[in-house]
């Protein structure tokens, strides 16, 4: 957590991937057109917030198995920092939607799926909010945090599969690898997804570390 | 370094177009260009995200710093 | 075998107490009863999506107030007394085993009554009631776990309307769409897809409310 390789790592990346982004060459393709490349920033969002979110099952899990106070903390922290990707996420997707599919929100299953998967997290803080003993509180939080990941991937990963999607790869639409992902793009968008994990478990690592002060100071 | 510095003027150029409220006016402008603007703000977005991020861990160290 | 009998001594006690109060059951069939005959007099008729849509409305409404008092309404001396003789797992078994059938009840009633005040039957009924069924075993799985979250946070029907929202969000659309094929009378081979979510869904959510509900119930 502390070394700074991987955030070096990331920082460089996300530059590349910015930078290359505009720049590098796209196919062309009818409605998106520059567009596309909208790939390299709206996409890596979802992937930050879902890592994000298992880092968070993951400490929660610790925590049951041996309640230790940090571990509530961590969990707690990571939500926050995936809560800010996924709203990210949704921002540059009703922008991008506007002007490709006509409506900011478009109807569209991932959109909405998303939109619960965030509410999912919501609730959790509300939860949070609304314990004030803080071992029951940890307690609880981590309990409802393991219970709503399964509906999360369920949400995000199976049932878009199930019914028609706007999204590239749901109900008849071809997935980006079929056509448009050519190489030139995924030499930007592979480096892309990787550089924003690692800028998003950064921002997470800042979020735990003041936190713990802020405790340490109060205490 | 000069496409970096036509990128920023792209961005300021679409922040202009939003002190105009004009929707239909953004939407014809903002679809130009192949839509690359759409890109940018997004881009923007995100950055702007980062920046509320850091707005915020620095109100919480502010505080810190107080009470020490 | 020891946990055998401690859920059928649970699920004995627990029909006994309905059986001298009535009240949970009385009360919830009134409310089943009531909002449809508020849908009648604001609807008059109703046919296809909308119906099937109020359908759900009512009975996700009806079955957040049922299954809620499972927990919510226990008093503590009434806790304590459970914990010393039964083991959680044994509690919860028996808890969503009782809930599920509270719930089949209530919505083969809801069902019923629903259909003759409206006049509308759906062109294949027999789905209808499989789906109603899967619905109504979702509902109790569901709802046992979040209310016993929400219970031990302390802070009744507010949190229980917040935290089981999101988590029951997916479990409605896949119903609804469900239902929708029976309204159609859409060839049955199309909706296995639909029910095997549903049941796998079902599965996840028994397996984490076994695994989780332990670690809730121990202070």
């Amino acid at each position: 957590m502390y070394k700074s390789w991987w955030k070096i790592l990331g920082a460089v990346l996300v530059v590349y991937s910015t930078v290359f982004g505009f720049l590098s060459s796209v196919p062309a393709l009818p409605i998106l057109h520059q567009s596309i490349r909208n790939l390299y920033f709206h996409v890596p969002m979802w992937f930050s917030m879902i890592v994000l979110f298992s880092v968070s099952v993951y400490h929660s899990i610790k925590y049951l198995s041996n309640n230790n106070e940090e571990h509530d903390m961590k969990a707690v922290q990571s939500v926050n920092a995936g809560v800010l990707f996924g709203v990210l996420g949704i921002i540059t997707g009703a922008i991008w939607a506007k002007f490709t599919w006509g409506q900011a929100w478009s109807f569209d299953v991932k959109q909405n799926f998303a939109a619960i998967a965030l509410l999912l997290y919501f609730a959790y803080l509300v939860l949070r909010n609304a314990i004030d003993e803080e071992q029951k509180r940890a307690k609880i939080a981590a309990i409802y945090n393991i219970f709503a990941f399964p509906m999360m991937v369920v949400l995000l990963f199976v049932l878009p599969r199930l019914s028609d999607s706007l999204h590239p790869g749901n109900g008849g639409n071809p997935g980006f690898n079929a056509y448009d992902l050519d190489s030139h793009m995924r030499m930007v968008f592979y480096p892309a997804c990787l550089g924003w994990i690692l800028i998003g478990y950064w921002i997470y690592t800042l979020l735990f570390r003041v936190s713990s002060l802020e405790k340490n100071k109060t205490a | 370094m000069k496409k970096l510095i036509t990128t920023v003027l792209m961005l300021m150029v679409t922040m202009q177009l939003f002190a105009q409220d004009q929707t239909s006016a953004i939407t014809d402008t903002l679809a130009g260009s192949e839509k690359i603007y759409v890109v940018a703000v997004c881009a923007a977005v995100i950055l702007l995200g980062l920046i509320f991020f850091l707005f915020s861990i620095d109100g919480r160290l502010k505080k810190l710093e107080k009470k020490s | 075998m020891q946990l055998i009998k401690e859920v059928k001594y649970l699920i004995g006690k627990e029909m006994l107490l309905e059986w001298r109060s009535k009240y949970a059951l009385n009360g919830v069939v009134l409310y089943v009863v009531s909002t449809v005959f508020v849908c009648f007099l604001s609807f008059v008729s109703l046919k296809g999506v909308t119906w099937n849509a109020l359908f759900w409305i009512i009975m996700l409404f009806a079955s957040i107030n049922a299954v809620s008092k499972s927990f919510l309404q226990e008093s503590k001396g009434r806790q304590l007394y459970i914990y010393t003789i039964a083991s959680p797992l044994a509690l919860i078994i028996s808890k969503t085993i009782y809930n599920i059938f509270l719930m089949l009840l209530l919505t083969l009633i809801a069902l019923g009554f629903y259909t003759l005040v409206f006049d509308y039957v759906p062109e294949d009924m027999g789905l209808y009631l499989v789906a109603t069924i899967l619905g109504s075993l979702s509902f109790s799985t569901i709802f046992t776990m979040i209310s016993a979250i929400a219970s031990k946070a302390g802070n009744g029907g507010m949190l229980m309307a917040i935290l089981s929202f999101p988590v029951i969000i997916p479990v409605i659309t896949v119903l609804i769409k469900l239902s929708k094929n029976a309204i159609d009378g859409l060839d049955r081979s199309v909706s296995l897809d639909e029910i095997g979510i549903l049941l796998i869904i079902n599965v996840l959510v028994a397996v984490f409310t076994l695994m989780l509900f332990p670690y809730l119930w121990r202070d």
